[in-house]
This record gives structure tokens, sequence and C-alpha cells, in this order.
């Protein structure tokens, strides 16, 4: 690592980075303002929240070279990266904004030109196309010396950083986390620590620190906590009114994926929480007219989260759970700061997405049933094959068992060009009319 | 006989038969159990019921496997071995288990992604182990001699295979495309005791080619729908060699006999060529192909793809741009199964072949 590097990474940390901070949120310190008609009034925390991930990003742009930086999947267990002090990435995360801000189809484009198929997952497109073009709304994301994938969400994330890989001619670390068609074994968890453990020479070769067992409980206790608040978070939605809606809670969620492990992502959740619960005291909805609770399976449809939010707020119905804003505290209460690597390997494993269809249908029933849901607003994404395949059953299955009616929404995370506007509305109206009937 | 006839024929027999949904797995244990492996990659239905269960895009490897099951089709067979493969037959696996209740077993095989660690090793070791145990629960005790006399079964059957492959390579195989991949996936559900025969004849009755032609290597998941092998024989081109997941890529390069057979079968898998199922870094991979091409003096490579095959289409632009600087041609379709050749894909191929004949002759 360079030193003016660092220098100068450290002064941007301290001096650059507050100062853009104190920019993001000018303007914004009165707090959220007028509520927008069907919505109760919106969270204070969303500037403290847009502090802290313009801080990140803009930060990231300094990091190269004066820090080890590392590209990870949003469901690897970067603890271990922690003690190391990598400056981690979420290209995930990355894509999310990108598809939010409505440039994945520019961005995929740039990876379809080099030959990466239209039908691959768009996140891995958006990332290999800012990869090849250099494009971001981030100004610029820090090269990698470091990939740290798992394949606990998908298989996906991996054949994707292995082009990284290859093409950056850096070491991939892959946590290989057996998919759980049954129970988990001990083979399984024995496995898993292993290759934690032979990922720990690796990994002070490219940072060049040696590795600090302390540091590590110490941090993946932070990161248990951190997972624990946003549950808490995810949990004040079980009042009626709920104090937020899903939607919040996809935004909500940056922190819990990118700065999992470090202190600012737990602070960030007790201050959320705080307001949560002073919401409920007072009684503030996130919606106006609460008729209506529902259901979310899937990731969002990041270009539409504004148009769906408003949608359902006017109809006085309200997301209140979502099998997927849940996946990043569901299986915390296996971590153990004592036991760290063979808790991770619980932890991590035991995702809703490494699990068989059965689990996934057990988990949507018992939200189904805590947080008093109404309907179920299915996103079929093209992009994410092992989210979406056997979303047909589930839906079949919950009305069976549950009578919960729902719809399918076939659309995409971030690439627009794969959702038709008319049908869906067709969807949703018919959707509506079931609801109310 | 056709293949129903040969499955039910061994089932007469008394051979247990599994259908087994693609790629790796460990076939030796179920011949030891007297069981017979019936793949099943691309069964020749109208894909019907499989619409209910999956959405448009995924790949018709997975739809075919599941109208299979749904159309009763796979009545005959005694249980299903699932392989780890991809998120998609991930999932499928996981509705027929969960949600369809097929009231046949289903077994489950994870093999190690990251195949170059030693803790993988160890895992595929135990889970051979676990296989065997999962069998037995059904099957009865697996005797370790027979697993013993199947795994060097194993290793005589991947060695005339690679002879196979040699001669074709050397341009000594006077088998046509269709016919030489017509054999190779008989593989698919002949037991050894008869495929091995098999091959042998085929390979005394076919050596011999003049190696006259441009030479092509496949790679991809498996040469369906087969009239492009019908079309690359009329244009009198030869495919060489191939880096298909159904045919080259399962067959390891080299074998030895370690004392212990499940060492011996994890010696196997490893040595098996580089394969996006198994992340294989994707260097390994364009050296693999690099070496073939060098090996057989191809002129070009054809990706030929399965729609929504995510695995495989990740790998192609760098294994593509690999190819190509070694001064050999490209060429990339994606198919579904079954479908034949259209119009626009038959010019493609003879647009491809014309080129890679005029370097030939250059
Ligand atoms: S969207 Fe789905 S396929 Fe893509 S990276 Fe996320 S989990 Fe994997």
């Amino acid at each position: 690592m360079s030193l003016v590097k660092r220098a100068r990474y450290h002064f941007m940390k301290d001096i650059g980075a507050p100062a853009v901070m104190r920019l993001s949120g000018a303007g914004r310190k009165k707090g959220p303002g007028r509520p927008k008609p069907g919505f109760g009034p919106g969270l204070n925390c969303a500037v403290r929240l847009k502090e802290i991930m313009t801080r990140h990003y803009f930060l990231s742009r300094y990091a190269e070279g004066a820090k080890p930086v590392a590209w990870v999947t949003s469901g690897a267990p970067v603890e271990i990266l922690r003690p190391f002090g990598f400056y981690t990435i979420y290209p995930e995360n990355h894509g999310a904004l990108c598809g939010a801000q409505r440039l994945g189809p520019e961005l995929c484009a740039e990876a379809e030109a080099h030959g990466y198929h239209q039908d691959l997952c768009s996140y891995a497109r958006i990332d290999l196309g800012h990869f090849l073009s250099g494009k971001t709304p981030v100004g610029r994301l820090p090269r990698p010396d470091l990939l740290f994938a798992s394949n606990n969400i998908c298989q996906t994330v991996v054949y994707w950083y292995r082009v990284l890989a290859h093409q950056l001619k850096i070491p991939l670390l892959l946590f290989d986390t057996p998919y759980n068609f049954e129970d988990i074994t001990e083979n399984d968890v024995a496995y898993m620590v292993r290759q934690l453990e032979e990922m720990i020479p690796v990994l002070e070769e490219v940072s060049g620190r040696r590795f600090d067992s302390r540091k590590f409980q110490e941090m993946t206790g932070i990161s248990r906590d951190s997972s624990f608040a946003w549950g808490e978070v995810l949990a004040t939605m079980k009042t009626r009114p709920a104090p937020m809606t899903i939607f919040d809670a996809f935004i909500h969620l940056a922190p819990i994926v990118s700065l999992r492990g470090l202190p600012v992502a737990l602070e960030y959740y007790h201050i959320l929480l705080r307001e949560l619960r002073e919401r409920i005291e007072q009684g503030i909805g996130a919606i106006e007219n609460e008729r209506k609770r529902l259901m979310w399976d899937n990731i969002a449809i990041w270009y539409k989260v504004r148009d769906f939010s408003n949608l359902f707020a006017e109809r006085g119905m309200n997301f209140v759970t979502a099998t997927y804003t849940n996946a990043w505290a569901e299986t915390i209460s296996l971590m153990d700061a004592d036991r760290p690597f063979e808790s991770m390997a619980r932890t991590y494993s035991l995702v809703v997405l490494n699990n068989s269809l059965d689990h996934r249908l057990q988990l949507m029933e018992r939200l189904i049933k805590e947080y008093h849901v109404d309907g179920l607003v299915i996103h079929s994404a093209k992009s994410c094959k092992p989210y979406s395949v056997g979303q047909y059953d589930i839906k079949r299955l919950l009305m069976d068992r549950l009578g919960i009616p729902s719809v399918i929404v076939d659309a995409d995370i971030t690439d627009f060009r794969a959702y038709s506007e008319e049908q869906t509305r067709t969807r949703l109206e018919a959707f509506f009319e079931t609801l109310e009937g | 006989m056709s293949r129903r006839e040969y499955l039910k024929n061994q089932k007469q027999k008394g051979r247990r038969l599994i259908g087994v949904f693609p790629a790796h797995y460990p076939r030796e244990i179920l011949w030891a159990f007297n069981s017979l492996p019936a793949e099943i990659w691309d069964p020749p239905l109208d894909i019907e019921g499989a619409n209910a269960h999956l959405q448009p895009y995924i790949c018709s490897v997975v739809k075919l496997g599941l109208e299979l099951i749904l159309q009763g089709k796979g009545d005959m067979l005694d249980g299903f071995l699932f392989p780890h493969t991809c998120d998609s037959i991930q999932n499928m696996a996981s509705i027929v288990y969960d949600y369809l209740g097929v009231g046949k077993p289903c077994y489950f095989f994870y093999h190690p992604k990251a195949p170059y660690r030693p803790s993988s090793r160890r895992y595929y070791l135990e889970q051979l182990k676990s296989l065997v145990s999962r069998l037995e629960r059904d099957l009865g005790p697996m005797d370790e001699n027979e697993l013993r006399r199947r795994v060097e079964q194993g290793h005589h059957l991947a060695s005339i295979l690679r002879e196979i492959y040699d001669a074709r390579r050397r341009g000594g195989l006077s088998a046509s495309n269709a016919d030489f991949y017509r054999m190779i996936r008989q593989g698919e559900y002949l037991h050894p005791d008869d495929f091995i025969p098999l091959l042998e004849d085929f390979l005394k009755a076919s050596r011999g080619g003049d190696g006259k032609g441009p030479g092509v290597i496949l790679s991809g998941v498996l040469p369906n729908p087969p009239e492009i092998l019908n079309l690359l024989d009329e244009l009198g081109v030869r495919v060489v060699d191939d880096d298909l997941l159904c045919c080259g890529r399962r067959i390891p390069m080299h074998t030895t006999m370690a004392q212990d057979p499940f060492e011996a079968l994890v010696d196997s898998y490893f040595a098996m060529p580089p394969c996006t199922t198994k992340d294989s870094p994707l260097k390994g991979r364009v050296d693999y192909l690099l070496e073939k091409i060098a090996a057989s003096k191809a002129k070009g490579v054809i990706f030929y793809l399965v729609k929504f095959c995510e695995p495989e289409w990740f790998d192609v632009p760098c294994m593509a741009e690999a190819v190509k600087e070694a001064g050999a041609a490209v060429l990339t379709v994606d198919v579904d199964l079954n479908q034949g050749l259209s119009g626009q894909l038959t010019t493609r191929i003879e647009a491809f072949v014309e080129m890679i004949g005029r370097q030939q002759e250059a």
C-alpha cells in the first residue's frame, strides 16, 4: 500500500468525507418534509442514511492503494475480512443503486456489447458493464485486490466473480455453502469451517496483516448485534399501523448489506429503531390509512420502488414484510462470537436462498401469521433463478393452506427492458379487486 | 433396442433404475448397488405441464426433466438423483421433492464447488460416503468389493473413451459426427457391462478416418438439437474434440487405482476437465480449450449453448476472446433443445464453415 495514498485516504476520511456528508445532508436537516399524499410523515433517519452511504461511496474512491479492497457478495461472511482492514464494496448494492436510478439497461448494454448475454443476472451485467466501461453514478469504484463470494444466495455470483478474477488476475475466495435440500449435516459445517481456515493465509497475504482473532471476535459481535437490530427494525412492522413500509426497508437495508461488521451500521440501526419505536408510541403509520397489509417476495424492482410505493399507499395497502429484507436477520441468532467459524458456517448457510423451497414456504407462512398479512406480491425476477423458480408452486400452496391471495409481477430487478407496465397494471388491478372483494 | 426397451429389460433383470439429472455424480456407486443410472438430459417431449411450475426464462434441460416426471414418463424409475449442478436444477429438485411428492426416493448429491482446495477433496469423499449410507437405507448394504470392481470398470470405460477421443482428435476415426455422439451418448443409460463392449466394437470398426475437412471443437452442454451434427457432416466438417458437459467434460483426464475405492473416486472426480458447474477457475477452462485447439489443429470453436444456461454463458466472452487470439474462429449459438435447426441458424453455421474452410485452404 502506498504511503501517499494512505495519507490521502485519511485526509479524505477526516476532512473530505465529513464535508461531503454535510453537503449531502444540507437542506434536509429539517426532516423529511411534508408527507406525500397517502403517506404518513417520512422517516427522519433517511437523511442520516444518505450521509452514511454517500460517505461510503465517496471514501471508496480513495481506498485503492491505501487499503486492501475487496468486492464482496451480499451473503458472504464478511466478518472474516474485517480484522484485515479491507475496504469492502458490494457490487449487488451498487447494482441496486444503478437500478434505482434507472441506469440498469445502459450499464447492462455495456456488458452485452462484450458478449454477456441479456438473459444473465442484471446485477452481474451492471457490474461487468461498469468494469468494462468505467461508468457508474457513484463517481468511481476502487479496483479490488480480492474477490470474496459465497454461493449461499446463488451460483450466479460465483460465475460472475470468476470472470472478474480472470480479468483482474486477482484471487477469488469462495465460501462454498452446500445447499440444504434436507437438514444441514456436521460434515457440511466442518467443510465450511475448513474453508474459512484455508482463507486466512490468503487474506494475510493480500492485506499484509496478520490475523487478529480477538479483533475478529469483536467484529463478529458487532455484526451479530447489527443484524439483531435490523431484525428488530423489521419487527416494528408487526404493529398496526406499521411505522415503516417494506419499500423503506429496501432502502434502509444498505448498511446491513454493505457495512456489516462495522460500528457505523450498528449505530445507525439503533437510531432507526429508536425513531420507529417513537412512531409506534405516537401511533404514526408509514401510510395514512393502513387497511391491508401485504408481503413482498423476492428482490425489489429497483426502478419501480417509488411508483409501487405510491400505487399501494393510495389504496391504503402497506407492505409490512418481505422474504428479501428478512434474509439479513433470519439466522443471526446462530452467530456466536465465542465459536465464530462454526457459528458463521451455520448462520450463512442456513439463509433462505440456501434452503429448500419447503423451508421458504414455512418461513413465509410464519411471516404471514406474525405480520397479519392479507395478500402477497410475488416478483418473478428474470435475473434471479434461485429466488424465482418455485414461486408458482408457492403461490398455489399459500392459497391452499392459508387462503392468501397473491399476484405475480413479471419483471427484473434492474433491467426494465424485461418489464411491461401494461401487463403489470392489469394484474395488479385484478389483485386489488380480489383483496377488496 | 430403444432406450425405453433397454431400461425395461434391465429392470426385468433385477436392476433398479435411478433417473439422474445432470451432470456430475459417482455412477460407480450406483452400479455397485446393482442400480442403473438413467440420465435425464433432453427427453423428446413437448413441454406442457412444466410451464405451470417454471418461468419462461428457465432452460429447456430443466423444463424437459420436470416434464418427464409430470407426464409420468419416469414411472419405470425407482428413484431420482439430483446432483447440485446449477440454481435451476437445484430449485427444480426442490419442487419435485417438496411440492410434487413423486412417491419415490429422491437423493441429492452436492459436489464441492472450488475444486482446487484440500477441503474440497475431503468434503467430496464425505459426500460419497453419505450418498452410500443414504442409498443403503433403501437398497440394503453395499458390498465394498463390488464398489472396487465397479470403480475399476469405470476406469476402463474412461480409458476407452479417451482412446476414442484421441483417435478422433488425430483424424483417425471414420465415424460421422452424428454417429460419434449417438454412440457416446448411449453411455447416459447403458450399463457399463453393455456399453464397454459396444464402445470397443465401435472403435475397432471406425478406426482409420482420412482426417480431411476442417476441424471444429464443440463447447457447451450437449449436442442437441442433433441436426447440427448432421449439418456439419454434410458440410464436410469434422468435430475433432469437445468441451461438452454431457460428453468430454465428464471423462477423467487420467485415473489411478488407489487402494481405497472411495479415494479412487475422489481422484477421478478431481481429474475431470475444468467445468463451470464445479466453479473451476476460468483460466483453467480457457487453457484447457486452447490445448485442445493446439492438439487437434481445430480451425474453430462452436459454443453451442442451451438458452438461459447461466453457468455456460458467463464463461463464453472470455473463452471466445482467447480462442480468437489463438487464431481460431468462433461461432456462438443458443438453442432450445429438440427444436431442430432454424433456417437462420443453418445459414450462420454454413457461413462459419465457409470461413474456416477458406482458412483451411489458406
Ligand atoms: S439477483 Fe439473484 S442471481 Fe443475481 S446475484 Fe442476486 S441472488 Fe444471485
